[in-house]
């Protein structure tokens, strides 16, 4: 069950991803999952989505100098967290 | 998911063969003999011909280098990438780009050789020109269709589709490029006798319709297509980063086909003469290398950023 919403959580980062990355959108999150937090993708839980958005962060901005577009991504994989949180304070 | 295959990068393998063959092209500029056509058109001895035809040849020279650099860069990419379901189809336009830069050496190497002979040998000029003319259309034209699998496979497996009016447009080119071609170089034919071989390409009518003609205008449609949808494909392909990295490869192909395009094209309506040609058409071809060069320093920019968001 909790191996079924992590990989919902990883196609949820992916479809993210592919506004920036097009294609190569899961092999980009598949190399940070794997060289950075040392899973399988589809293992991603919540709470590796801090520590991956993190790791997103840099290697994105080593291929742009556009920081805005960099925080732009990181804020929408930010709120792949958010809406369940918002429904807690409802 | 399975992540791209790494292979031990060759980065400077084609520049390094382009270099030899440019080196090679310049040695037998300087050993083999002067033509006495040209000295005696231009009042130039052995020495100044062999010079000025050094200069002339400089630019096309430095487009093989650029040529070999950019395909090698794209082919890097696609081998990179080869496992992922877009990998066959940028092998296909790096192979294809790889025969349009293969397509500017073999002409030029095996030209100056049977020139040279021809130089020699009068009676041998009109085989070294139909050897250059055929060696001309048919590496391109391998080239064009490679690029023109690629594209549609990118194109399919993106699920882009063509629009008819863009179509319309593309066909409209291709056929007023078509009647041109074919009114300029039915222009240097005997349509009298369309068995006659007295032309600047040595072949009678017919053949020369049907060997040349109409394979080259299959090969510029091949090649307008293919670009029109590398465009098509880099324009619609979501992702702002790849997209960015394939609108530069699509521009630079979009440039590069043009060019070749153009090449081909004026070398069939202004036939080759077989010696160095100072003329109107001499200015034309390097304004078309320029466009040449941008196309294959822009597919070089493009794979380099593709290959580093495969690499972050």
């Amino acid at each position: 069950m909790a191996a079924s919403k992590n990989t919902i959580l990883y196609e949820k980062v992916v479809k993210v991803t592919h506004v920036y990355l097009g294609p190569a959108a899961d092999r980009f999150i598949d190399r940070q999952v794997q060289n950075h937090l040392h899973k399988p993708p589809q293992e991603i839980s919540p709470q590796d989505l801090l520590q991956l958005i993190d790791w997103i962060r840099v290697a994105v901005s080593l291929l742009t100098e556009d920081n805005e577009i960099v925080e732009e991504y990181a804020a929408q994989l930010r709120q792949l967290a958010a809406p369940k949180d918002a429904s807690q304070t409802l | 998911m399975s992540t791209p295959t790494r292979k031990k990068p060759s980065r400077l393998r084609p520049l390094q063969i382009a270099l030899g063959l440019a080196v090679a092209y310049i040695l037998l500029l300087f050993v083999l003999p002067a033509n006495k056509i040209a000295m005696h058109n231009y009042h130039l001895s052995s020495t100044q011909y062999h010079a000025l035809a050094f200069i002339v040849l400089l630019p096309l020279l430095l487009i093989w280098l650029v040529a070999f650099y950019s395909y090698g860069k794209l082919e890097q990419y696609a081998e990179l990438i080869q496992k992922t379901p877009e990998g066959s189809d940028f092998l296909q336009l790096a192979r294809g780009v790889k025969w349009l830069a293969w397509g500017l050496v073999i002409p030029s190497l095996v030209g100056i050789i049977l020139n040279s002979i021809a130089n020699a040998r009068h009676g041998f000029l009109s085989t070294a020109l139909i050897t250059v003319n055929y060696l001309s259309l048919i590496i391109p034209l391998i080239g064009f269709s490679l690029m023109r699998r690629g594209a549609q496979g990118l194109t399919d497996h993106a699920k882009i589709r063509l629009s008819m009016a863009n179509m319309q447009i593309l066909i409209t080119i291709f056929v007023a490029l078509g009647v041109i071609f074919c009114f300029f170089t039915f222009q240097h034919l005997n349509l009298h006798s369309l068995g006659s071989t007295d032309n600047p390409y040595y072949l009678p009518g017919w053949l020369l319709i049907v060997t040349l003609i109409v394979p080259y205008l299959y090969a510029w449609f091949s090649g307008l297509l293919a670009a029109y949808e590398i465009v098509l494909f880099s324009k619609e392909i979501s992702g702002v980063f790849y997209r960015q990295a394939m609108r530069l490869i699509g521009g630079g192909m979009l440039g590069v086909i043009a060019s070749s395009v153009g090449l081909q094209y004026l070398r069939s309506v202004s036939p080759r003469t077989g010696h160095l040609s100072l003329s109107s058409t001499l200015v034309i071809i390097n304004i078309i290398y320029v466009l040449m060069a941008i196309g294959y320093v822009s597919i070089s920019m493009g794979a380099a950023k593709l290959q580093k968001i495969e690499e972050v």
